[in-house]
């Protein structure tokens, strides 16, 4: 039994360091609390998302934001026209999104390198363009959600309280997610791809097909976020819905914590948040917060390259058995 | 090498960021105001009682300090921190039972994005106890922060927030002081009216973006409802430079006046043709352009042509014009306004400034009339509102649209010629007016 524990630790460790940040408002009955915890969640889970990318099949895609933002559009006009309720218009973003990266997949997945990097950039930008054009969406000044909306869940307090504990469930299956693609042979697959994709394919790893997969597992939960993450702010619109900087924040929370691991994205995501969020209320700091947040990455980038995980794996050989 | 490769990407991953977060839109053209020279100081509330008691209130709102809406949203809090500074010097508000009302300011920067607005309304209501907010910088930031204000019951005011949408939402705490977008010409319209009630044959033509078609649309239903007889309506593409071939059409189409416009570059590319053209239209209305100081460079081009504004220096409001309208004046006047800003940031207010400044002068008002800083006695007072200031007439919906701003109308501007050099004049509505309009356009 402990046996089979121990085997998972990395696991338990993530899983814990999530339900940790989930429970600390529960147990505090802080609304304030609550609201950094959800911040700091959905960035966990659209960081532990693009690792799948990222980390594991060495495809670095600097436009990930446009399955939240595309995710989050479909999920919103399912609730402000049809009238769905939250539930159905998570699983439409979700469904969404995972579809938009299947066809992108086709597409550019292709490209290595620094061209489906920039490729990635230009899909962002396209699928924005698109939007802002699109009529049923409300085109460039998008929509509003009546404010009425929420009584069907008891109101806006209950509603968002409802919100943070599906973001607490998403946060958790992107962990479990993670952990499986990291130890499956699928998984095993796209780290040969990373590595080495043509000697990934002469060993017999079918390689357009597992790269999709992980295209469009790495897109769900992002999908998924954007749905309730709009629900939760009530409006959406194309400059809301498609900040670059959100996906150049989701490439440097992976790499803080570490790419490649299950449990580095979860610290590095935390661990991002956590310090914007204290520069960006703090007294001292809260008029010079990007420049020292850009400081402080830039000292971490230098010294700890590999991450906080990739850094410990490195530092204290012992550990790598079980911290993945 | 590899590490070499991380340090590299590290280096541009920060370098992406900072540009991302300092990426700024380009500097709406604020109209600059001429301070006309008063030293009449006009500020109410001039009340200093030692022995009561005194509550401070803090006032709650996130500020843009970095990322595109920094130039506006900057310019916004300048002129609410002066109002603040103005009312605490001069010993806070007396109320009718003796207390002394002085204010407070916290805010934290929104970064121009959304993704933390929500977060940081929730941290100013229940960290740091605000008392009343004011909302953030532009239409989508308000919008998300309106969640939090009306689930805490906490009235927030509602700055540089033009949309008409969030109002019809179902908000009974948001009230806005911007004139919405639908609106923008409206003004217009009535001057047209009141200059010439024989021209009826109306054109429309707007650039294809949301805002300018937003604007059109709702222009085009209050010329109809006038009786106008609305004998064009066409959209162009954005970045649009040659419009010979609708200057044609609208010539065909036989309009007596021309609306719409969109931006800038297009608005006054539009006014330059139309007169290098010779249309022969009496009356030109354009979004944007006009109101912009650059729009005199088009020269005798520029004469004639009428804009709309949210605010403008020369606006001439005043306690006379309060008491001709029959409403109550409050606050200072436009020129003390200018006068005080000019002093405490050494540059020109513009209509954003102005925008800050009147939030808290409608909050300080709306606290006197309650004679109480309790939210429902202060909504009560806010709902019942009809006042003049120098930013305009402030009067609230208080019906279906509950919040949207009523009362304000946008000032019309116009190009006219004073001692043979171009000069910007109010002309609508009366009560604000500086000049009376040029009519007809003459080409």
């Amino acid at each position: 039994m402990s046996k089979k524990f121990f085997q998972h630790t990395s696991l338990w460790l993530s899983l814990g360091t999530v339900l940790v940040i989930g429970l600390w408002p529960i147990v505090t009955h802080n609304a304030l609390n609550r609201e950094t915890a959800f911040t700091v969640l959905s960035a966990v889970a659209l960081a532990s998302s693009l690792n799948i990318l990222l980390g594991y099949t060495g495809y670095v895609s600097f436009g990930h934001v446009v399955f939240f933002g595309f995710g989050g559009y479909v999920g919103f006009y399912t609730i402000n026209v049809l009238g769905w309720n939250i539930w159905m218009a998570m699983l439409a973003g979700g469904i969404a999104a995972a579809l938009l990266a299947y066809l992108l997949g086709v597409a550019i997945l292709r490209l290595r390198g620094a061209y489906f990097a920039l490729a990635t950039i230009g899909i962002n930008e396209a699928v924005r363009a698109f939007i802002n054009n699109f009529a049923p969406f409300g085109g460039p000044t998008g929509m509003t959600l009546n404010f009425k909306v929420y009584k069907a869940y008891g109101g806006a307090m209950h509603a968002l309280q409802l919100v943070f504990y599906i973001m607490v469930g998403l946060t958790l299956i992107v962990t479990i997610l993670s952990y499986w693609v990291r130890t499956s042979k699928f998984g095993l697959g796209l780290l040969a791809i990373r590595e080495d994709e043509d000697a990934a394919e002469v060993m017999g790893v079918i390689t357009p097909s597992a790269k999709n997969w992980a295209f469009v597992l790495s897109a769900i939960i992002p999908g998924m976020v954007g749905a309730i993450f709009f629900f939760k702010n009530g409006t959406i619109e194309p400059g809301l819905a498609f900040p670059l900087r959100t996906s150049i924040e989701m490439i440097v929370m992976i790499m803080l914590g570490g790419q490649g691991t299950v449990l580095g994205p979860i610290l590095g995501a935390a661990g991002y948040q956590a310090m914007r969020d204290y520069l960006l209320v703090s007294p001292l700091f809260k008029n010079l917060q990007l420049a020292i947040s850009g400081i402080l990455l830039l000292l971490i980038v230098l010294f700890i390259p590999r991450g906080l995980v990739g850094w410990l794996r490195q530092r204290y050989p012992k550990v790598r058995r079980w911290l993945i | 090498m590899r590490r070499k490769l991380y340090i590299l990407i590290g280096i541009l991953l920060v370098a992406g960021m900072v540009l991302a977060a300092c990426g700024k839109a380009t500097p709406t053209s604020a109209p600059a105001p001429k301070a006309s020279e008063s030293s009449q100081n006009n500020v109410p509330a001039k009340t200093s009682a030692p022995s009561a008691k005194e509550v401070t209130v803090t006032i709650g709102f996130t500020q843009s300090k970095t990322g595109k809406f920094n130039e506006e949203s900057t310019r916004q809090s300048d002129g609410l921190d002066l109002w603040i500074k103005q009312v605490n010097d001069q010993g806070g508000i007396k109320l009718s039972d003796g207390t002394v009302v002085k204010f407070k300011a916290v805010s934290y920067d929104d970064e121009s994005s959304g993704d933390k607005v929500q977060q940081l309304y929730t941290r100013l209501i229940t960290k740091d106890k605000a008392d009343f907010l004011i909302s953030p910088y532009s239409s989508g930031l308000t919008s998300s922060a309106a969640i939090i204000s009306e689930q805490y019951g906490k009235i927030m005011l509602a700055t540089g927030a033009a949309s008409d949408s969030i109002f019809k939402k179902g908000y009974q705490r948001v009230y806005q002081l911007y004139t919405p977008a639908s609106h923008y010409l409206t003004g217009a319209v009535d001057l047209l009216q009141s200059l010439d009630p024989n021209v009826k044959k109306v054109a429309f033509i707007y650039e294809n973006s949301k805002f300018s078609t937003a604007v059109v649309k709702a222009a085009k239903e209050y010329a109809e409802k006038k009786g106008y007889d609305v004998v064009m309506f066409e959209g162009y593409d954005k970045g649009t430079t040659d419009f010979g071939s609708f200057i044609n059409k609208i010539q065909d189409s036989g309009a007596e006046a021309v609306m719409g416009g969109g931006h800038f570059q297009d608005g006054s590319t539009l006014a330059r043709q139309i007169y290098e053209k010779k249309l022969p239209i009496k009356y030109l209305a354009l979004l944007v352009a006009p109101p912009d100081p650059s729009f005199a460079d088009l020269g005798d081009a520029a004469l004639g042509v009428v804009g709309p504004s949210q605010w403008e220096a020369t606006a001439n409001y005043s306690p006379e014009s309060a008491k001709a309208a029959g409403l109550t004046w409050f606050g200072p006047t436009s020129a003390d306004f200018v006068k005080a800003y000019k002093a405490a940031y050494n540059e020109d207010p513009d209509y954003h400034s102005a925008g800050g400044y009147v939030a808290g002068l409608v909050l300080q008002k709306a606290i006197m009339d309650a004679g109480s800083v309790d939210p429902d006695k202060v909504k009560a007072a806010l709902d019942k509102m009809d006042i003049l200031t120098f930013f305009g007439h402030i009067k609230f919906n208080t019906a279906d649209a509950h919040g949207l701003q009523i009362g304000h109308e946008m000032i019309y501007i116009q190009w006219q010629k004073k001692d043979g050099k171009l000069v910007k004049e109010v002309v609508w509505p009366k009560e604000g007016a500086t000049a009376a309009p040029l009519y007809p356009l003459k080409h």
